[in-house]
């Protein structure tokens, strides 16, 4: 602990330092790309809070850092899964979000969830789902199954992409199997392994970056990926793509807008929490990111719609990820090492 | 006059940021490695070789714990991909540093700094400018396609060979210059008399400009393998993330497989690798002055 403590103080010193700097801040640390840039503008002008933003691309980074201690950050946005883990491992500031203005805003199906019960930390952000994308381009069959993707037919073979996420891309050959998720059961783990292996010849590149400019121009014929992200290629750059639905489900997430524990401006944060969940600016930020939201938007200003945008409006169960146990999560790690020895 | 003391005092400041930066970072990495691992990442610090086992046993799928070659697969692979890279950095390097080294005056400086130029750029971006080149309707695809030569090449990312030029593209530099630096140094002289005496050109390269330049083809070499150790990014992006480099090994521990020890113990290892090369090295070093002394 003495360790520990002494990277504390001295992180805690250089934090103070750049604090120093501007009285109130607010330091955000979100998923890449997430928060409408037109919104933090109109905050800081609303209420004079300067935004600092830094962006990681998938929740382990993020938990690796609040783990890592004093990351100097007010505001972070993590899934469901890992809100809980978060919550578990005592890394979040309790801020009585259920009190707070934005909760009122949440949809009641998305209040007291497992991931926090009694809604102390979080309140919820943006949510999705994780399918596969195809280039029609490349593929016109039928996107209906799993099956398209994990033992593709001949137009596809070289042309797969997974996820370079074990997490996702388990999950999403969990889902085609009828495995549940962070199953302890090897058997059951096995055969998850046995068909990323069979798949493996097929995979042209495991990785979530760039995935528009792959999918979008055809260097691969199916991509895992998410549904607003989808969504915007298609709608914004005309790319010639469908999001599948296959029938044996999506994987689903749920970001929420928590505040880690030090944090310096709780209050700055709350305050940018209320911001967010007002109709006027969840609109705004909904347009934005193309991802659902969970508090209520002005619908006639939404710009996608079941029509317009069927990618955010599935058909299909969506099952949510869930904080595994260390043995399943142990599991996971295996099936995803053996796959990638 | 050598004031008292001064070599302490003065070289004081630099030990200290040693200390803090290098050694004491080191030491954590030591300790984390041996410690338990949390049950969400993170570690408690009580002792343990568990993470060492590792590297060479694991629970099967018969719930046995059995010997598991995957991480020495891994580490072999790595060590593998480091050393093509340093010999395909030693044969562009070699005639590219002769090239400039027998340049005169301005020119020459304007080659070297083509050759440094690069390192302003970030190496993310570079990585990514290869997408752009390898890639379908890519530079090197669209144009062979339009000047009709080939049809439909497509792709040309996602294998091994688009990795190794990746690798090689970010650590050439690192090679020219250390060879340029022996060559520049070379005396004309000497291959004048080698060629008086009958020696060929082969004879010539092999027998008096190779054993030269030696000095600058180990330096370059290191410089080369220790960073192609752990590249991450070029096996991720370039190559396709398909198979596991030790850098992506040690990412994901910290990641998905919540093992910081493990991921710790993999970084000891690499850092013993690293290490080793570098004794081996500078023993040949210390031979090789004893000899001539």
């Amino acid at each position: 602990m003495i360790l520990r403590s002494t990277l504390l103080a001295g992180a805690t010193f250089l934090a103070m330092t750049s604090f120093a700097e501007a009285a109130e801040t607010l330091n955000i640390y979100a998923w890449a790309d997430s928060i409408s840039p037109e919104l933090i503008e109109k905050f800081e002008k609303e209420t004079g809070i300067k935004i600092n933003t830094d962006s990681y691309t998938s929740n382990e980074d993020a938990l690796t850092k609040l783990q890592a201690g004093a990351s100097g950050y007010d505001l972070v946005m993590p899934s469901q899964h890992f809100v809980k883990i978060m919550v578990d491992e005592g890394l979040l500031e309790d801020i009585d979000a259920k009190d707070m203005p934005a909760f009122k805003q949440v949809d009641d199906k998305w209040k007291h969830q497992w991931w926090d019960e009694e809604n102390d930390y979080s309140i919820p952000f943006a949510y999705g789902t994780t399918s596969f994308t195809v280039n029609r381009d490349v593929y016109k069959g039928p996107v209906d199954s799993w099956k398209v993707f994990f033992e593709p037919p001949e137009e596809l073979q070289g042309k797969i992409a997974d996820s370079s996420s074990g997490d996702e891309t388990i999950s999403e050959a969990q889902l085609y199997l009828g495995v549940p998720f962070c199953t302890e059961d090897k058997a059951e783990m096995k055969k998850v392994r046995d068909l990323l292996l069979a798949q493996k010849p097929y995979v042209a590149v495991y990785s979530t970056d760039n995935i528009g400019n792959r999918i979008g121009g055809g260097e691969v014929g199916a991509h895992s990926w998410w549904d607003g992200n989808s969504l915007k290629i298609r709608m914004n750059d005309g790319a010639n793509v469908e999001y599948a639905f296959p029938k044996e489900g999506v994987v689903g997430w749920m970001d929420s807008l928590v505040v880690p524990k030090g944090s310096k401006n709780v209050e700055n944060a709350k305050k940018f929490i209320n911001f967010m969940s007002e109709p006027e600016n969840a609109t705004v930020q909904y347009n934005f990111y193309a991802h659902s939201s969970p508090v209520e938007i002005i619908k006639e200003k939404a710009k996608y719609t079941p029509e317009t945008a069927p990618e955010l409006f599935p058909d299909v169960p969506v099952e949510f990820q869930k904080a595994c146990s260390p043995e399943a999560q142990e599991l996971v790690s295996k099936v995803w090492n053996e796959v990638m020895q | 006059m050598k004031r008292p003391g001064f070599n302490f005092w003065g070289l004081l400041p630099a030990q200290l940021i040693m200390l803090l930066t290098m050694i004491i970072p080191i030491g954590i990495i030591v300790v984390v490695s041996f410690s338990t691992r949390g049950a969400y990442g993170g570690f408690d610090y009580i002792f343990s070789l568990e993470s060492y086992q590792r590297l060479l046993f694991s629970v099967g799928w018969t719930d046995e714990l059995e010997f598991n070659p995957q991480y020495l697969l891994i580490i072999g692979r790595t060590i593998l991909l480091a050393a093509t890279t340093t010999a395909i950095c030693l044969l562009i390097s070699f005639p590219a540093a002769y090239f400039i080294a027998q340049r005169q005056g301005q020119l020459k400086v304007i080659l070297l700094y083509l050759v440094t130029l690069p390192f302003w750029v970030s190496m993310i971006v570079r990585v990514y400018a290869w997408l752009i080149i390898l890639g379908k309707n890519g530079v090197i695809d669209g144009t062979l396609s339009k000047l009709g030569i080939v049809d439909n090449l497509g792709s040309l990312l996602f294998n091994n060979g688009a990795m190794l030029v990746g690798l090689v593209y970010s650590y050439v530099p690192l090679m020219i210059l250390p060879v340029y630096a022996s060559i520049e140094k070379l005396d004309p002289a000497l291959i004048e008399a080698s060629h008086d005496l009958y020696g060929g050109r082969w004879k010539t390269l092999f027998r008096v400009i190779a054993p030269l330049c030696k000095p600058g083809m180990v330096a370059g070499a290191v410089l080369v393998f220790i960073p192609s150790l752990g590249a991450v990014i070029e096996p991720m992006l370039l190559g396709g993330g398909k198979k596991m480099m030790m850098g992506n090994l040690i990412l994901n521990q910290f990641g998905m497989d919540r093992n910081w020890p493990f991921g710790a113990a993999v970084a000891v290892v690499m850092m013993g690798l690293v290490m080793a090369v570098m004794i081996l090295n500078a023993l040949r070093a210390a031979r090789k002055q004893a000899e001539t002394a």
